[in-house]
């Protein structure tokens, strides 16, 4: 029975800290083999998720979500109203987003996601977090110092631009739905989507590459 | 909890390392392999009867040298280590021996079926949670209402972040009554209204440039009171 003990649980880190590897591929590999053992896993369902997370279920699927946007009126109305119930039409609902919230960039807006607390981050259409997005400098920073933390990333942003940071405390996810370029009236959903970068989502970047940028 | 884990604004982490490959261009979204068997085993391991809420806690709890000096996967892997035990599905002689002392499943059941890439796709999609319920109170506050954020946390569980405590905020969304992750950590399923409140950054940070800049926080009912320039 788990006894919710926060002064057990203390003591069991500081007994592991002593106990388990240091190396970190040797704790992992223990606690695989434990659970191997004690028939609470199996082997081949760590490679479908690592699979899974590989080819189905990573950034480019909030890319599309964000090129439908651009294209589709209705679907952004119904995106920006109801984020959860949007992405569940395109197969994307998932791990972490049952809450999601889609906030959009608008000439005078700028938005940044962040977690202080812990790392959440909307999986299901992102998939794993780059290590920065979990690192404490861009956990601290960003709610401290957004404009420092942008222009890092390359991001300039100017005094006319407001700068909306979400820190992600509840179970409520969010991602950026960045503005779309100018002269790319004539691009496929695709080829919009190509345009989508994974931090133009978190909100690390801003301006994307416009259709002339891109290479033919 | 006033842990190492609230590094809200906390000073002195340095630089971000914006030059990280970003590795799904790569094909390939883990930086080591061992960082995918954790997120794996995090997927489709069987787990005790706990709750996010109390898992977030068990990581908070790390050892501040281990929370801060191991890599982001290795806390889930110390967290899981943990809470297995903590759950009675491992002793602590199995953790350090790296070995089971018997074969027996600790739930009594035959060991998960194998997945495919397929299944996990659609068991991803079934993991797709929502914390909301319909509860009899009403929001005790509106759109646009100015409320001060608690003063002090406590030593459990909390979702108030430091930097954000004794300030003041204006609502800015009621997300209806969400989990409350204060009693979830001790075992106790509640509901509370969940409003998000936008703070100036003036307010939060005196010394800011850029005082109209906004910060967001998505806070529970009982984190918060009506300011009194409201009533």
């Amino acid at each position: 029975m788990v006894e919710f003990n926060a002064k057990k649980v203390t003591e069991l880190h500081q007994h592991l800290h002593s106990h388990l590897p240091s190396e970190s591929a040797l704790r992992v590999k223990a606690l695989e083999t434990l659970l191997l053992e004690k028939g609470l896993i199996n082997s081949e369902s760590i490679d479908a998720w690592i699979e899974a997370y590989t080819e189905d279920i990573g950034p480019k699927r909030g890319a599309h979500v964000v090129a439908k946007a651009w294209n589709d009126a209705d679907f952004r109305q119904r995106l920006v109203q109801d984020g959860s119930s949007a992405i569940d039409e395109l197969g994307y609902l998932g791990n972490a987003t049952g809450h999601l919230k889609v906030i959009e960039n608008t000439e005078s807006i700028h938005n940044l996601v962040v977690c202080t607390l812990c790392s959440c981050y909307p999986f299901s259409i992102l998939g794993i977090a780059p290590a920065w997005y979990k690192a404490a400098a861009y956990r601290s920073r960003a709610v401290r110092d957004p404009r420092g933390v942008l222009a890092e990333f390359g991001v300039q942003i100017s005094n006319d631009v407001e700068v909306r940071v979400w820190d992600s405390t509840a179970e409520l996810r969010y991602l950026v739905l960045p503005q779309r370029p100018s002269n790319t009236d004539a691009l496929s959903e695709d080829e919009l989507a190509s345009l989508v970068t994974r931090n133009s989502m978190i909100g690390t970047d801003r301006d994307l590459l416009k259709k002339d940028e891109v290479k033919a | 909890m006033d842990g190492i884990h609230d590094v809200g604004g906390k000073q002195g982490y340095g630089a971000i390392d914006v030059d990280e490959v970003d590795l799904y261009a790569t094909g390939k979204p883990f930086n080591h392999d061992w960082e995918a068997r954790e997120w794996g085993i995090s997927r489709c391991a069987r787990t005790p009867d706990i709750n996010i809420d109390w898992w977030r806690h068990c990581r908070e709890l790390i050892t501040p040298i281990d929370y801060l000096g191991r890599p982001y996967f290795d806390t889930w892997v110390q967290t899981d280590f943990v809470t297995y035990v903590d759950g009675g599905f491992f002793t602590l002689e199995e953790v350090c021996s790296g070995h089971s002392a018997s074969a027996s499943n600790p739930l009594n059941e035959a060991p998960p079926k194998p997945m495919t890439r397929a299944d996990a796709v659609i068991a991803d999609r079934q993991n797709a949670c929502r914390y909301d319920a319909e509860i009899n109170q009403k929001p005790l506050f509106s759109i646009g209402n100015r409320v001060i954020t608690n003063q002090h946390g406590h030593s459990g569980h909390t979702r108030l972040p430091q930097y954000a405590r004794n300030r003041v905020g204006k609502v800015h969304a009621l997300n209806g009554a969400h989990v409350f992750p204060d009693l979830s950590a001790q075992g106790r399923e509640t509901h509370q209204h969940l409003y998000t409140v936008v703070f100036e950054t003036a307010e939060l940070w005196p010394d800011s440039e850029h005082k109209h800049d906004k910060v967001f926080l998505d806070l529970w009912e009982t984190y918060l009171s009506l300011d009194d320039l409201s009533k």
